[in-house]
């Protein structure tokens, strides 16, 4: 059976704040397909997740997440929308006074209706998946890094969602110690058949993970390809981009 | 000249001022919008804000409260033996401990505190939050924040604000009895005869009104002035902005309400 739409972009453009926008950009994403999105800096990658979310909704051209325009959506179906998607904000975006169990457990508390007991089950096996045991009981600001990033990870798939959003969640991070991270993303694509869109500055990270690559510059798509063209790099953006070259067709800040 | 800066200040002012009464009215509008998520509300996500702070509001002001209620207690008798003749004294500290305590100072006192004490760490905690992208994660989780974070606060500020009250009052005529002890010797039956004499069934609905009203105004001013700051350096602002507002419109609602029902 052919996979299903699970998202698509046609011609979105958005001019954000301190002149970070995008102009008339369009893919598609089917189910089970994982897509890595990158670029420089001001290059409008960081507004990709937040327009999934429906944080911003002033923009131009039509998102649709399983045949539905995201912008249209009511009150109900967006926070129906948003129990669907997995998003692993940059800065993890953890509650402060509530303990890795308590951030964990939030949105099975809120959402689902399943009995306390499911709820303790359902935490104690993502914490033990992604070797949190051992902090069960700590606040964010006593977490390494890597514990971080899998706590906020653990919480953005708590509820099984259909598409999860990373967005620079390996920036900053020693790659050692979320290995167990990315171990379960690997999991979670290759056997759940979750979607997964990876925001990025580093997208070689994700080489053997992602069905295809977007490179962005300027708000505008100047790459699209599979892991092969990507590997390849032809493409003299996507050349000056991963040998971090002062020479190409980009300006450099 | 100086005629014409003068109104051009005035009206600008009162510009400010209903733009600010507007985005105001807005937030109050967007909270009543949130109600039509309330049946997707499960409880048990929201449980331990409403005790956390209803333990923080209440429980923990405790101390403080019991303090200065002895000490107003205890003030209001020495002014009252000071100034008004010892002959019948025992027949009229009762009414005045209820006027003075029971009607005005004990809702206002206690709301003072409350405001200082949970208002001002509602409007700096909500502030810190948003700042640190912690709303927009709850919003991102499909979380409403307006019905997560607004509601237990006004829940628990009310539970708080009402037990508080009758607290106040009760150790406020405690301590007022025992000041009354070192210059007057009156029967501790006839003291409290005097201060059930003075109660009605009014006095007990206006501390009522006044802890529904306060334990719904505090939450809701200084979740207002939480949900403002656009950076770090405008926390201090709008905290000391949500305190000092909260204040105003406090004295003003205890003298409307009073104005009201005694007048």
């Amino acid at each position: 059976m052919e996979p299903k739409e699970c998202l698509k972009f046609d011609e979105v453009s958005y001019l954000g704040e301190s002149s970070i926008s995008l102009v008339d950009f369009s893919f598609s994403l089917l189910e089970g397909e994982n897509l890595v999105i990158f670029g420089p800096e001001n290059s409008g990658i960081s507004l990709v997740c937040p327009l999934i979310a429906g944080t911003i909704t002033d923009f131009e051209g039509t998102i649709l997440y399983r045949g539905s325009s995201v912008k249209d959506f009511d009150f109900l179906a967006m926070h129906n929308y948003r129990t669907r998607l997995g998003y692993l904000q940059a800065g993890y975006g953890l509650i402060n006074n509530m303990s890795v169990e308590e951030n964990i457990s939030l949105p099975l508390k809120y959402h689902s209706s399943i009995s306390a007991s499911e709820i303790n089950v359902r935490v104690s096996e993502l914490m033990a998946e992604l070797h949190l045991d051992h902090c069960k009981n700590l606040r964010p600001v006593d977490l390494l890094k890597s514990e971080m990033l899998k706590t906020a990870y653990a919480r953005a798939i708590a509820l099984d969602p259909d598409l999860i959003l990373l967005e620079h969640a390996l920036e900053t991070q020693c790659l050692l110690n979320a290995q167990t991270y990315l171990t379960s993303l690997m999991r979670r694509t290759f056997s759940e058949g979750s979607s997964v869109i990876v925001v990025t500055y580093e997208p070689e990270r994700f080489a053997g993970f992602a069905d295809t690559f977007i490179m962005l510059y300027k708000g505008n798509k100047v790459f699209q390809g599979d892991r092969g063209a990507f590997l390849e790099q032809k493409n003299p953006y996507l050349k000056q981009y991963m040998q971090a070259s002062l020479k190409g067709p980009m300006r450099i800040l | 000249m100086i005629l014409e800066r003068l109104v051009r200040n005035i009206t600008k002012r009162l510009t400010g001022f209903i733009r600010g009464l507007r985005s105001f009215m807005g937030f109050v509008v967007s909270i009543f919008v949130s109600f039509k998520s309330f049946r997707h509300l499960r409880f048990r996500s929201i449980y331990s804000i409403a005790v956390n702070q209803t333990r923080f509001t209440g429980v923990d002001a405790l101390p403080l409260i019991v303090f200065i209620a002895l000490l107003l207690g205890g003030t209001v008798i020495i002014q009252a033996t000071k100034n008004f003749p010892k002959f019948g004294i025992e027949d009229f500290l009762g009414n005045l401990l209820v006027i003075i305590i029971a009607r005005e100072m004990g809702p206002l006192v206690t709301a003072i505190i409350v405001v200082s004490r949970s208002g001002s760490a509602i409007a700096t905690e909500i502030a810190t939050q948003k700042q640190k992208g912690e709303i927009q994660s709850l919003e991102i989780l499909g979380i409403n924040t307006t019905l997560y974070i607004v509601f237990p606060r006004i829940v628990a500020s009310f539970i708080a604000i009402f037990s508080l009250i009758i607290i106040f009052d009760i150790v406020a005529f405690f301590g007022g009895y025992l000041i009354s002890l070192t210059t007057v010797f009156i029967p501790v039956d006839i003291f409290f005869e005097s201060l059930l004499n003075s109660f009605n069934f009014l006095d007990l609905i206006i501390t009522l009104l006044k802890s529904l009203i306060y334990g719904i105004l505090i939450p809701v001013i200084c979740c207002y002035y939480g949900f403002k700051p656009e950076s770090d350096f405008q926390i201090p602002i709008y905290v000391s902005k949500a305190v000092v507002r909260t204040l105003v419109i406090l004295f003003v609602i205890n003298a409307l309400v009073s104005a009201l029902f005694y007048f």
